[in-house]
């Protein structure tokens, strides 16, 4: 369990250390590939605990959504629309809803075990 | 399971490098003030409309300065006019001065000579051959019309209350005897008053007619000190 933590950790200070300069234009695609990320974590967060996790899935889904998002962006810039707001507004309604259903599912969790404690 | 976790750890460490490095950019962005805070914004707009301001004073006080310097080149346009004005007033004192006889004056000029003419037996009047005073008169009045600039008898100056009397065999100014013959030197263009003076039917033939010597010499140089006491 702590070999993924020791990997953000370590990736975050990677991420701190580098001095790669790139240009503000590019930012933008950077800040998409992170909510593409964080919408397929929680995805894949929400597939373990309604037990239909599949790595494969989840693996090809994080690199796929990232690049994806990124080269929907830079399409838009290249095309005059702002395309990068839809894939913002997909990741973003997909990650309220994702953590919505771990919350419930968490929700259901506890007060099954409080019940079940409460039996016993 | 241990697969898992090493994918999973891949997975974590790409996010956690992504988010990392974007934060820092973004930092960097902040840092370089290209986007602004609303403070700064603000901040912003108030120096730059204190410029503004600024500067409109500045124009003011710019078209100010304008008029002002407008009005000093004014003034001293008078100023000369004025330094101009006392300029002649300083020359017309001087020529004035010159003309009362206050002052030592120099320049070319002529010199007359009156002199009794030769003793004759056969004239019983003796006054007919004598240089009298209104001789002199005439060759100073004459001199004087033809812009003399000052004038004196026998080294006397003449000024504008000089009297000339007759008293016997001599002749005095303004209190002082002259006996015969007469120098009368006279300051002026010396063309002009020797011209005057030999015009035909002028001073000159009168003179001689009455017997009296006659001499006129223009000199390059004549000087003439200041009357004293008054």
């Amino acid at each position: 369990m702590w070999l993924p933590i020791m990997g953000l950790i370590i990736g975050a200070i990677i991420g701190l250390l580098t001095d790669i300069r790139i240009p503000d234009e590019y930012a933008n695609y950077l800040s998409i590939a992170i909510l593409a990320a964080l919408d397929t974590l929680f995805g894949g967060i929400r597939a373990q605990l309604q037990n239909i996790y599949d790595e494969k899935v989840f693996v090809s889904g994080f690199f796929f959504n990232i690049i994806l998002a990124a080269s929907l962006a830079f399409l838009g810039v290249h095309l005059g629309v702002d395309l990068y707001l839809a894939a913002v507004f997909a990741f973003g309604v997909r990650l309220f809803q994702n953590i919505a259903v771990i919350r419930r599912i968490m929700l259901t969790k506890w007060s099954t075990t409080s019940k079940r404690q409460k039996k016993n | 399971m241990d697969s898992n976790r090493v994918v999973l750890s891949i997975v974590f460490l790409v996010l956690g490098f992504m988010i990392a490095f974007s934060f820092r950019v973004t930092k960097d962005d902040g840092d370089q003030g290209n986007r602004l805070t609303d403070r700064q914004w603000e901040q912003h707009i108030s120096l730059r409309n204190q410029l503004i301001e600024q500067e409109e004073k500045n124009r003011e006080l710019q078209k100010e300065l304008n008029a002002k310097q407008e009005k000093v080149r004014e003034i001293e346009t008078s100023l000369s006019k004025e330094a101009q004005v006392f300029f002649n007033m300083a020359e017309d004192a001087e020529k004035y001065r010159m003309f009362l006889g206050k002052v030592k004056v120099s320049g070319k000029g002529v010199k007359v000579t009156l002199a009794d003419g030769e003793y004759d037996p056969n004239e019983e009047n003796i006054n007919n051959y004598l240089v009298h005073e209104q001789h002199v008169f005439k060759v100073i009045n004459e001199l004087y019309i033809s812009g003399a600039a000052a004038i004196a008898v026998n080294g006397q100056r003449i000024a504008h209350n000089s009297y000339i009397l007759c008293t016997g065999p001599v002749i005095t100014v303004d209190g002082y005897q002259h006996p015969a013959p007469f120098e009368i030197t006279a300051i002026g263009d010396p063309e002009v008053l020797s011209s005057a003076l030999n015009i035909t039917g002028g001073v000159k033939d009168q003179l001689v007619n009455d017997q009296i010597v006659f001499s006129l010499e223009k000199q390059s140089e004549i000087t003439m000190e200041p009357l004293l006491g008054n």
